[in-house]
């Protein structure tokens, strides 16, 4: 009923999607799976006219459809339930549900609320949850948020003619497992009314749920199977495709990590986050985190970095304790971190090239004070010159230089602060084959200086190939821990058992 | 907006269902947090009742009356201002429009400077001119994408030069009897003037309340990408709401030409700094999206039972304004959602 | 400016525009009014300057971190009350008393902006109700003239040393101060980070919140030096005194080429900004524009050059 024909779709150079075909039929359930940054949410977006594609088309009943907003997804019969959730919380349940659709409910220019109330009340017994519509939204739990988006969706069937797709952008990663019962409960009901795109991370939830089930790898659908035909197993393989070997991670290039140790947690746990978590990291150590989305890896990371701090637990740096609740205080002790989101954290990115490498510790004068510009320029040429980045001059605004370059500077900033703990956040987020290699080589360069490095990477090879050892966590908890020093490398399948 | 990440496999006591969908993060401070919006009404009868007791002719009905009468003008022009704050806006050119209302208005009824006699069609006509001023704000600041603060700091410049020169810096005097009226005149012991400052809360709340205007300003204030997304057409709502503003302030220009009998440049000295304090004062968040018109009416009655009380107890006025800046300070910390902000310039 | 020698190409023709303002308008009333290009008249323009620059090089600070100021007219006036009030019996130590409480005022004003995390413009539109209220308090609601005593002590303002006006010199002195701090010290160039990317300037470990209330505090602290020269320029002081003066001030920082947002211009080109404002304010009267009007003038510059000046891709939702 509804196609996904031959759609590619790319950013900033990045493939996202490559030619993928998709196929919804009438009353079925769909289920969505793929590692990390397999394309998933990009394909949602496109379903939901938030993206649209650079190539190929989407039909509906074999006639293509151009959807250029959520807009014109809705009035297609196509609605979401998004992950970030899109209710207004300062607005009523009601005033939510026909939000942009009160004209309906409008006479002489007054909405009547007797009657929007009353027609959200029929859109939420559909879903048969007790809200009253007048409720405030910011009330409501996750969950019951959740069903309100859902009842928002089932609203669209008095509007369209179509009929209905409902996309689940990963619905249960915050609920609990009697929401999740309930929500299923629903979903099923609802099957005669609707057709359901679901993505989640959980395998099991993904075939009790579905009908049919696509896995995608690397901007591509890798399987198509009927649920009942697979088994967990079979998807951790495909999601994964094959084993890489030694040679493709280049272990020779590995250097052990010395005897030292200076960073250690110690039942670290931040509320709401994740619980619990102790490892030790010695010079020269990478030690990779692996875990999907909402595993509490980023928070985890975030933390070690003082942008939140702790709320059990304890961080040993270099023999102190200490607590960190500033990224001020973080650097103090010799931290670094090179951030996913490198254009707003990573970078000052209207300011030259320069500036921002000596941004982390500036060439002050000890007497006065103050800075000086011409050691300055000379740092930031060495700094160019060692980390062969390729720019005009050193003068250059970090807004022309490349992604691979612009990471290049940050590795320099801290690196000029003389960091040797390093915080790596996706360092390879939105870089090209050539500057990923690039980068992997200067973590096994800091590695060898005897930097000790906390990886969060964006593919469980670039976590494998790097690491020393490898932390697995999933809902919050810490669920496996790899030796992956060179020869023991464990397989993909290994770590994705504990992640999903 | 940031989904509340909840502990997934935490708290197994007793789950609540989802049929009783109360959020269970805020369970421990719940009560405290039901009360808060109703905070700004208590603190008004806690002051009223504090000034009361130290000062018996609080209570008497001509205070009373003198109150509401001091209530109406910062009353009127804080509606204006309320809707421009829950899109998270600011408008800060109150004195200058305010100065054009009054001036235009004095120097098209009957004055002592030139021979106009237009009445009410003057009026209405210089009223519909400072709606036009806010439409000017409201299409700048959207138009060629302007912070608010910026477009109006410079627009109320413009005003009070506009009023100057329409004026040659001097004063005129409203001799026209209706318009004298407004504040003379009384209507059930009230001036009319405090009929026409609760005729605009009437409407603005409708407006608030019962319009899909009212309901886009909340939708835009509470997340304006979300609301974009919705299809709410936001550059017109804000430029509406602009628009309101101005033609409010403007009928606070009246009813200042008309208390004081005359239209000067210079008359709406000081409004700016107690409109922002009534409304922020009521409860109406900086941030956009939450308050409303009654809270304005609750934070516009504590400033003005304060200045009433400061009277009655022999306060110096001068202290008013320190006062003022206290309690804005006050208000906005209290009523800041902090975790939502990252970054405050 | 912090980045002075490494100002990107498209920058240095942003930054010559305003000079190029200021020369043509220079030439321009030169031309209807030949007076205006002599050397005495030119000085009377320049130490006409000096206040309106150095409460401009104040809020320039502050502008630089994407803030804004709207507490240094209370501040500049109530300085002149505090001067004017206690000349006669504390002699030279009113002068650096006032800058004291200017100062502290902006600290006040920086210390509650960033650990309440309350927006900018409201902070400080609450500090100048403060402020203006003991500026009203201490005068009680008079203009206070300074008596024969007190000019005495005022007279390292009114002076002419080498037949230069010292506001002029004293100005020229703040504009190096300025340039200095922003160009060469730590602050400077955390100010101008902050102002270019504070997310990444907070993630680099820099102590944001420690650099912002040294802004404020110099905003203020200048607010109360301006206000001290308008006192003995005037020989009275008023809390009324510099109300005037916000908004000419801010154009002046804008005009002169530095971002609303914050991140790019300096106190260099607020010398440029205040000078131009001058300039066409002179201009103005030659031409016969009401002195009142100017502010229409000057309300639509500050729009104008807003409009020119901000960078839009920092600010994705504008408020």
């Amino acid at each position: 009923m509804l196609a996904v024909e031959h759609v590619s779709k790319a950013f900033a150079g990045v493939q996202a999607l490559d030619d993928v075909n998709v196929e919804i039929g009438v009353n079925e359930v769909v289920g969505l799976v793929g590692e990390n940054g397999a394309g998933k949410s990009t394909l949602m977006r496109i379903l939901a006219g938030v993206y649209s594609p650079d190539h190929g088309s989407l039909k509906l009943d074999g006639a293509p459809v151009f959807l250029r907003s959520p807009r014109d997804a809705n009035l297609n019969g196509i609605g979401i339930v998004f992950q970030e959730q899109s209710l207004l919380q300062n607005l009523t349940v009601g005033e939510n549900i026909y939000l942009g659709q009160e004209a309906e409910f409008t006479r002489l220019g007054l909405i009547n609320r007797r009657r929007l109330n009353a027609a959200a009340r029929r859109q939420l017994d559909k879903v048969e949850v007790d809200i009253d519509p007048r409720t405030r939204t910011s009330e409501l739990s996750f969950a019951a948020r959740q069903m309100v988006e859902l009842a928002k969706a089932l609203a669209l069937e008095e509007r369209t003619e179509r009929h209905l797709v409902i996309l689940l952008d990963e619905p249960t990663s915050v609920l609990e497992q009697r929401d999740i019962d309930i929500l299923f409960a629903r979903v099923r009901a609802l099957k005669q009314r609707a057709s359901f795109v679901f993505v989640s991370h959980r395998l099991d939830e993904i075939l009790s749920l579905s009908d049919r089930i696509y896995v995608m790898k690397d901007g591509r659908v890798v399987g198509r199977m009927q649920a009942g035909s697979t088994t967990v197993p079979q998807l951790h393989q495909m999601m994964v495709g094959r084993d890489r070997h030694a040679e493709y991670y280049r272990e020779s290039r590995q250097h052990a990590p010395r005897e030292e140790i200076v960073m250690e947690a110690r039942g670290l746990s931040v509320a709401g986050a994740y619980r619990e978590v102790d490892f030790v990291l010695h010079r020269g150590e990478v030690l990779g985190i692996a875990g999907v989305v909402g595993s509490g890896r980023e928070e985890l990371t975030r933390t070690l970095f003082g942008f939140v701090s702790q709320t059990e637990g304890t961080l040993v740096i270099d023999g102190h304790e200490v607590r960190l609740n500033v990224p001020s205080q973080a650097a103090d002790r010799g931290i670094g971190y090179i951030p996913r989101e490198r254009r707003t954290e990573g970078l000052v990115l209207s300011l030259p090239l320069a500036v921002n490498v000596t941004l982390s510790r500036l060439p002050t004068s000890r007497i006065t004070g103050t800075i000086s510009l011409s050691r300055e320029l000379r740092l930031a040429k060495s700094w160019v010159d060692k980390l062969r980045i390729r720019t005009p001059s050193v003068e250059a605004l970090c807004l022309n230089l490349s992604g691979g370059n612009q990471q290049k500077v940050v590795l320099a900033k801290w690196m000029n602060a003389r960091a040797h703990i390093l915080i790596f956040d996706h360092p390879t987020r939105g870089l090209d084959v050539g500057a990923k290699e690039e980068v992997y080589e200067l973590i096994r360069d800091l590695s060898e200086e005897g930097v000790g490095i906390v990886l969060t990477a964006d593919t469980l090879e670039e976590t494998i190939g790097l690491c020393h050892s490898i932390l697995v966590m999933r809902d919050g908890q810490v669920t496996a821990r790899f030796d992956a020093s060179p020869g023991r490398k464990p397989s993909q399948v290994d770590l994705i058992r504990h992640m999903v | 907006m940031e989904p509340q990440i909840g502990p997934p496999s935490a708290d197994r006591g007793t789950p609540p269902q989802i049929s009783s969908p109360e959020r269970r993060d805020r369970n421990s401070r719940r009560p405290l947090s039901r009360l808060k919006p109703y905070a700004p009404f208590f603190a008004l009868v806690a002051l009223s009742l504090l000034i009361g007791a130290m000062n018996a002719r609080f209570f008497e009905f001509n205070n009373l009356i003198r109150i509401a009468n001091s209530a109406a003008i910062p009353l009127v022009l804080a509606l204006g201002m309320t809707f421009v704050i829950v899109l998270g806006s600011i408008d800060l050119s109150v004195e200058g429009v305010l100065a054009i209302g009054a001036v235009l208005i004095s120097l098209l009824v009957r004055n002592n400077s030139n021979t106009n006699d237009f009445g009410w069609f003057g009026v209405v006509l210089a009223i519909l001119a400072c709606g036009a001023i806010g439409c000017a704000n409201g299409a700048i600041h959207v138009g060629l994408r302007i912070p608010s603060f910026m477009v109006t700091l410079g627009m109320w410049f413009i005003g009070v030069g506009v009023a100057t020169l329409l004026l040659g810096g001097s004063t005129v005097r409203v001799v026209d009897k209706g318009i004298r009226s407004l504040a003379l005149e009384r209507f059930l012991d009230f001036p009319i003037a405090v009929w026409i400052a609760l005729g605009t809360l009437g409407i603005t709340w409708i407006i608030e309340r019962q319009t899909r205007i009212g309901r886009y300003i909340y939708a835009i204030g509470g997340g304006e990408d979300l609301a974009a997304l919705s299809g709410i057409p936001v550059r017109r709502v804000k430029i509406i709401v602009f628009t309101i503003a101005g033609t409010l302030f403007g009928l606070g220009g009246l009813l200042s030409a008309a208390q004081l009998g005359l239209g000067n440049a210079l008359i709406g000295s000081g409004r700016l700094f107690s409109t922002v304090t009534a409304v922020v004062v009521g409860g109406t968040a900086l941030t956009g999206g939450e308050g409303g018109v009654i809270n304005t009416l609750v934070g516009v009655m504590i400033m003005a039972v304060l200045g009433n009380g400061m009277v009655l107890l022999g306060i110096s006025p001068d202290l008013q304004l320190g006062v003022q800046g206290v309690l804005i300070i006050l208000a906005v910390a209290l009523s800041l959602d902090r975790a939502r902000l990252k970054i405050v310039k | 400016m912090a980045t002075k020698s490494f100002r990107a190409g498209g920058g240095r023709v942003r930054a010559a525009i305003p000079i190029v303002l200021l020369v043509g308008l220079v030439i321009l009333i030169g031309a209807l009014q030949p007076s205006f290009l002599t050397a005495d008249t030119l000085l009377v323009v320049m130490a006409d300057t000096a206040t309106l620059f150095i409460l401009a090089a104040g809020i320039t600070f502050v502008v630089m971190l994407g803030g804004i100021d709207l507490s240094i007219q209370a501040v500049a006036s109530l300085s002149s009350v505090i001067v004017a009030v206690s000349l006669s019996r504390i002699g030279y130590w009113t002068f650096p008393e006032t800058l004291l409480v200017g100062f502290v005022t902006g600290a006040f004003s920086g210390v509650v902006h960033v650990s309440l995390r309350i927006p900018s413009f409201i902070v400080t539109l609450a500090t100048s109700g403060l402020v203006a209220a003991a500026a009203l308090l201490l005068s009680q609601e008079r203009s206070i003239t300074i008596g024969e005593s007190g000019r005495a002590y005022l007279s390292w303002i009114t002076g002419r040393p080498f037949g230069m006006p010292s506001v002029i010199i004293i100005g020229a002195l703040v504009a190096g101060a300025g340039i200095w701090l922003q160009s060469y010290t730590p602050f400077g160039r955390y100010s101008t980070a902050i102002g270019a990317g504070e997310a990444a300037t907070w993630a680099s470990g820099v102590k944001v919140n420690r650099q912002k209330v040294i802004a404020y505090s110099l905003s203020a602290g200048l607010a109360s030096l301006a206000g001290i020269l308008l006192t003995g320029r005037l020989s009275s002081g008023s809390p009324t005194l510099a109300n005037e003066l916000l908004l000419p001030a801010i154009a002046a920082v804008v005009v002169g080429g530095t971002s609303i947002t914050g991140g790019a211009g300096g106190i260099g080109r607020t010398v440029i900004g205040a000078l131009i404002i001058s300039v066409v304010r002179v201009g103005m009267t030659f031409v016969g524009v009401d002195i009142f009007a100017q502010q229409i003038v000057f309300g639509t510059v500050l729009i104008l050059a807003v409009a020119i000046t901000i960078d839009r891709t920092k600010i994705l939702i504008v408020k």
